[in-house]
């Protein structure tokens, strides 16, 4: 009773996946061909895969054409231009971003070179003795003291 | 996870190198094609999904990480969800008295054998995501677990979606509902 059970269960399984796969083993999940297999012996699995075989060889007619030469070509030349359409960017972004690296080196030095460098006094700042912070009042200054 | 068997060519693609752009046309547009045809019905929408589909893959090639789907698998999703846009856009211009079913003096094709053409007429008749179970398992010749993860649903649902299809095409093409 037990063993017919199991064989039952079996069968309903094997007509499961007759009924979802078809009636060729190859396409049946890998891990059930090899139980598959052996119940395909069986009388009840030579008539299920004979019935599936049925609707398999019209599936099998159904055959579509190789695709032409002119659409090959042209999905390559797409390739070629969008390809070369990504590297040129790449290319730009990578050039934009040496650039900025550069520009940024040029700041930091020139920041560098104000920080480290000592302040020194202009020459002619040094020479003129004359210059107070009232020394170049000019013309206005004087037309203040006249008016007082 | 078992390796990809793209990946490198993949990585090879998004760096430029034009032999692998060849080789990833040759190995993959017989079956990105083969796809659409038997989604949409006709060869002419199917070669313009076919060359969307290749467009997006030289967009994503360089930036493309494997994550949980191979490439193969996600070539499938794109060029699935491109079909899916044609179809909700021919839902968008047919009436809704007209059949589902493709009138096949549309089809473009030189004249066919009468079974395969009634193929391609049944399986337009059935339920899209019925349509797709088949084709990515019978004709794209995916796993279940490839299949299920490029549709997006358990193995479970998968097999229910291809038997509710073997169904459909059986009573289609035989007048004879049952499988087994």
């Amino acid at each position: 009773m037990a063993e017919g059970s199991r064989n039952e269960m079996d069968a309903r399984r094997f007509a499961a996946l007759a009924q979802a796969y078809g009636g060729d083993l190859r396409r049946w999940p890998e891990a059930e061909r090899m139980a598959g297999t052996a119940f395909a012996a069986s009388g009840a699995g030579k008539a299920i895969l004979r019935q599936a075989g049925t609707l398999d060889a019209l599936l099998d007619s159904y055959r579509v054409d190789a695709p032409d030469k002119v659409l090959h070509s042209s999905i390559l030349q797409a390739a070629g231009r969008h390809l070369g359409q990504r590297r040129r960017q790449w290319f730009w972004w990578l050039g934009l971003g040496l650039a900025g690296i550069g520009l940024a080196g040029a700041v930091a030095g020139l920041a560098l070179v104000t920080i480290v460098t000592p302040e020194v006094q202009p020459d002619h700042y040094v020479l003129d003795a004359n210059v107070t912070a009232f020394g170049d009042a000019g013309p206005d200054a004087e037309n203040g003291e006249e008016n007082l | 996870m078992a390796a990809d068997p793209d990946e490198e060519l993949v990585r090879r693609v998004g760096a430029g190198e034009p032999a692998a752009v060849q080789t990833l046309v040759a190995r993959k547009l017989p079956r990105i094609l083969a796809l659409a045809v038997r989604m949409l019905g006709d060869a002419a929408e199917a070669e313009d999904v076919a060359q969307e589909t290749f467009v997006r893959i030289w967009r994503h090639a360089a930036s493309w990480r494997r994550g949980n789907a191979r490439f193969d698998s996600w070539i499938h999703r794109v060029t699935l969800n491109l079909c899916y846009d044609r179809l909700r856009r021919r839902r968008e211009w047919v009436t809704g008295d007209l059949p589902d079913v493709v009138d096949p003096a549309a089809l473009p094709d030189a004249p066919r054998q009468e079974d395969a053409l009634r193929v391609e007429r049944a399986l337009q008749a059935i339920a899209p995501r019925q349509r797709e179970a088949i084709v990515l398992v019978y004709y794209q010749e995916m796993s279940n677990i490839e299949a299920a993860a490029t549709l997006q649903i358990s193995v479970d649902a998968l097999e229910s979606l291809l038997a509710r299809g073997r169904r459909s095409l059986q009573a289609i093409l035989t007048g004879d509902g049952a499988d087994e």
